[in-house]
């Protein structure tokens, strides 16, 4: 019987063995990437910097490889200044994830300046911080979201035409939207590839990447202030990874960010970063949709055979808009309000976020996988929803974000069809996971010659939404190719001289710039900033013309005393929109709305003459 | 010593770990959802649905109306809840249920398969499954060979093996440990990432003295415990560390069955340590009234000889 037991001791350890040598061969397996973290040369410790100018406060973010116990932590940066270097600043390089933040007071944003980040052993990385777009009078922001790197379906393709392509319009701003980062265990790896991949471009303009579930390394994320999660999926909300790992994705991704304005921490020592950035005339909000937001499983009526999913199209839409369930908390509803109100050195305003604020899909996954709704996406709660593009509405603010992996074009709707702000939903730079906006019946009120699935619809929580385009990828498996995929990108220009948004749609692997280039269907499309809060139902108070050029006007409901917006005008002449049958008091100013200029105000008032001098 | 009873105890053990395996995972397929979205909705399967003439229309469903995979999955969930109720009705010579309980272990067989290919194909994943697939073979194997047989009791050595394997291969970091590990061990204990990282190696390490241990007579009782202990903590981990008296039914319906699916972790070396219990009892006996007593701990001569379970 010793032999038997010797025996079965063996195959325990060639079981133990086999599973070790299976499993690199399956590591090496076609359809997923292996990362790794390289070693480099000591003069190529710097991997890239990631900055953003905001109120005269450069920050910036050197992203460096593993320093070697010897190493100095020390990182330097310096500007040139009359043709010499120098020293503006120095930081300690940051354990885990290697990061090394400059802060630098006092910035002057009226010039460019080229900058060095130095590392005593011999690194050195250069580019180049911009002069603050202000009077360039179109601010172009290139927008990405989705960067799998995964071969099976073209994650593995060089990013190379997307550097170019932002060369080629020499984009002011860089957004990505969520999940840079697809592995949910090597962050600081795929850190790094990123950094590798887009870092030529990084270095050169301001650059927002938001952390989303992915790169916080679960498959959705409802963060609940930092609670932990157990449940396989993440839906009982909270962070399923250990709250050092994403302290850590976020250090890595947001600590260039401006200040963040209501910097407490959250549960397990996470940090907050929703803040704003000005640039340009242009006042980007830079939202945390997943942080805040609540969990459905348990929270929610079962509805489907995952707790944040509903199958059943005859379900109560009202039964899972639960009491108590946040989407971006007071915390950031506070911080919109004042946001809206506030239009210093502001021209327009854009909502940066993850995810856009309603149910953008009706097929998820590889076929046909329909689903009636996804409490991932931001249509749920409703009332969140609801809390949230009432905030946005009320500074004619434009959202850009990502997450679906399909590029949607959707006015909002609250009350009404059509009475909020407008989203573009960029589409995946490689597409991990197909999607389609297919509703099983004709929108209303589409535009002529429109497609079925455009126009007027609710969503699967019954959100009103009106879709204006979709870059739905071919309907079957389509294999390694990105565009079949509807792989590609987003370029929003914010032409702050005509107050219009143009969103374009680009596939990857084309040239933008070449006029023979087509967009997806749908793109491009212009829209007024005035567009983000015109609900069809309105009318006019009547032409206002301004002793001085572009002010700041807003209206305040004089029932309820809320205000309805705030807005800087375009030009000397404003005719201001409102709801009928209610009267409103208005307040306007150079560059805040200080001064009452009318009271009781009512649709149908006459063209008047205001003077702010 | 009551060899018969506790024989009959012994294959009760056994019905009930697979009775719960299969009543769990009859509760997913039921509730949510089994997990074989991962092997079905991918271009290898159109190719093979287009091959033997069906439309993928057909395959998928159209979007309004459910596919052949989504019915296939459907039927999946009966087969289940029949292999749950066979674990309750078989005996021994139930031969056609017994067939239809292999049947349910070649059901959690793909089950495990799929939750491999869904893990991004890791090993462990498929390895820590064993322990509930092997779940009603045992139930079979007691039934038909004995619940001391020693085909049966290594078939229950593989089982535990394959689960604390699977589980050590994680812990230990081996493969990128699933987040939730650590999350139960933080949000149970109270305790800093850093402690349940440590915490969590050494019952990586333990995971596998136990499996060595089982093979050492002088430690073989002992592993055997200590492997029920921690299977039973691991198992109930999930509900204690999700369920909350604010959510609904108190998230009784997201954890419970997390718990009662587990069940072969804790009942498998149950099952073991009172087989060895029984048989070094068996053994201390003989060194009185010289009955022999077998390596593996059957009783193989003397006064009262057990070559097999008389009643299971």
């Amino acid at each position: 019987m010793k032999f038997i037991k010797w025996l079965t001791i063996s195959a325990l350890v060639v079981l133990i063995a086999g599973v070790a040598v299976s499993q690199q061969k399956n590591q090496k397996r076609k359809g997923r990437a292996v990362l790794s973290v390289p070693k480099v040369a000591k003069k190529d410790l710097i991997c890239f910097a990631l900055y953003t100018v905001h109120d005269n406060i450069l920050k910036l973010t050197a992203q460096l490889y593993p320093l070697a116990a010897g190493d100095s932590r020390i990182v330097r940066l310096e500007i040139k200044k009359e043709g010499e270097w120098v020293e503006v600043a120095r930081t300690k390089a940051i354990e885990p994830g290697w990061t090394a933040p400059f802060r630098v007071e006092k910035w002057n944003d009226s010039k460019a300046h080229e900058y060095r980040v130095i590392h005593e052993a011999g690194a050195t990385y250069t580019g180049t911080i911009r002069k603050n777009p202000v009077d360039k009078g179109e601010v172009v922001v290139a927008a990405f979201t989705g960067n799998s790197i995964h071969p099976a379906h073209g994650g593995d393709i060089s990013r190379k035409d997307i550097i170019e392509n932002v060369k080629r319009i020499d984009a002011d701003v860089l957004f990505f939207a969520g999940d840079q980062v697809y592995d949910h265990f090597k962050h600081y790896a795929g850190w790094l590839k990123f950094g590798r991949d887009f870092g030529e471009i990084i270095k050169d303009r301001p650059t927002l990447c938001l952390p989303d579930d992915h790169d916080a390394g679960q498959p959705n994320l409802w963060g609940e202030s930092g609670k932990v999660s157990t449940l396989g999926g993440a839906s009982d909300g909270g962070y399923a990874r250990p709250g050092v790992y994403v302290q850590e994705v976020e250090r890595a991704q947001t600590s260039h960010f401006p200040d963040p304005v209501d910097p407490h921490k959250i549960g397990q020592g996470i940090g907050v970063w929703f803040t704003n950035l000005n640039w340009g005339n242009v006042d980007f909000a830079i939202l945390e949709d997943r942080k805040f937001k609540t969990g459905p499983a348990g929270r929610v009526p079962k509805q489907g055979p995952r707790p944040d999913h509903i199958r059943n199209p005859e379900y109560d839409p009202a039964s899972v808009d639960v009491d108590g369930a946040i989407l971006l908390g007071q915390r950031q509803l506070k911080f919109l309000d004042r946001w809206s109100q506030d239009w210093t050195n502001t021209e327009m305003k854009v909502a940066l976020s993850a995810t856009i604020f309603c149910g953008g899909a009706h097929i998820h996954g590889g076929a046909n996988g329909r689903l009636h709704a996804d409490m991932d996406s931001n249509g749920w709660p409703q009332s969140g929803r609801s809390r949230a593009l009432s905030a946005l509405r009320k500074g004619f603010a434009f959202h850009c974000a990502g997450d679906q992996h399909l590029a949607t074009i959707f006015h909002h709707g609250l009350e009404n069809h059509r009475d909020a702000i407008w989203s573009f939903c960029v589409p995946s730079i490689a597409n991990l996971y197909l999607r389609w906006w297919e509703p099983l019946k004709p929108g209303a009120n589409r535009e002529t010659g429109a497609p079925d699935y455009t126009g007027d619809h609710l969503d699967g929580f019954a959100n009103k939404v009106t879709n204006y385009a979709a870059a739905n990828p071919e309907k079957k498996p389509a294999g390694k190719l990105l565009n079949t995929r509807s792989a590609g990108f987003g370029v929003v220009r914010l032409n702050t001289k005509k107050r219009e948004i143009t969103m374009e749609c680009w596939p990857r692997n084309v040239d933008i710039t070449d006029p023979a280039t087509k967009q997806y269907a749908g793109w491009p499309r212009t829209i007024s900033q005035f567009d983000n809060y015109d609900p069809p139902s309105w009318g006019k108070l009547g032409e206002m013309t301004f002793d001085v050029e572009n002010p700041v006007v807003q209206l305040i409901d004089d029932l309820s005393g809320e205000i309805l917006y705030t807005v800087r005008a375009h030009g000397k002449t404003f005719n201001p929109g409102a709801p009928k049958g209610r009267s409103f008091t208005v307040k306007a100013g150079k560059n805040e709305p200080s001064t009452v200029i009318l009271e009781k105000a009512e649709v149908g008032a006459g063209s008047r003459a205001i003077r702010l001098k | 010593m009551k060899p018969l009873k506790a024989n009959s105890h012994l294959v009760l053990l056994l019905r009930v770990g697979a009775f719960l395996c299969l009543a769990g995972w009859t509760w997913v397929h039921f509730y949510w959802e089994g997990p074989y979205g991962v092997l079905l909705w991918q271009e290898s399967s159109q190719a093979l649905a287009e091959r033997v003439g069906i439309d993928w229309d057909e395959f998928v469903g159209t979007g309004a109306n459910d596919g052949l995979v989504q019915r296939l999955i459907g039927f999946t969930s009966w087969f289940y809840l029949g292999a749950t109720i066979l674990t309750v009705t078989v005996r021994k010579k139930s031969y056609l249920q017994m067939m239809g309980l292999l049947g349910g272990g070649a059901l959690l067989g793909i089950l495990a398969y799929a939750r491999f290919v869904g893990a991004q194909s890791q090993i462990p994943m498929l390895v820590e499954h064993g322990g509930q697939v092997l779940a009603p073979v045992l139930l079979v194997l007691a039934l038909h060979m004995g619940a001391r047989h020693r085909v049966t009791i290594a078939a229950a050595m593989v089982a535990m093996m394959m689960t604390f394997i699977g589980h050590g291969c994680y812990a230990l970091n081996l493969w990128p440990m699933p987040a939730t590990f650590q999350a139960m061990t933080t949000e149970i204990l109270g305790v800093e990432h850093e402690t349940a990282t440590s915490l969590l190696w050494w019952a990586g390490i333990l995971d596998f003295v136990v499996c060595v241990g089982i093979f050492l007579k002088v430690s073989r009782r002992s592993c055997a415990l200590y492997a029920a202990i921690w299977g039973l903590l691991t198992a109930i981990a999930r509900p204690v560390a999700g369920m909350s008296l604010s959510l609904n039914y108190w998230g009784a319906d997201q954890f419970i069955h997390e718990a009662v699916l587990r069940a072969p972790h804790y009942v498998i070396p149950l099952y073991l340590f009172l087989v060895w219990r029984r048989s070094d009892e068996l053994e201390t006996v003989a060194g009185d009234s010289k009955t022999e007593i077998g390596p593996d701990g059957c009783q193989t001569a003397g006064p009262g000889k057990i070559t097999r379970s008389p009643i299971d």
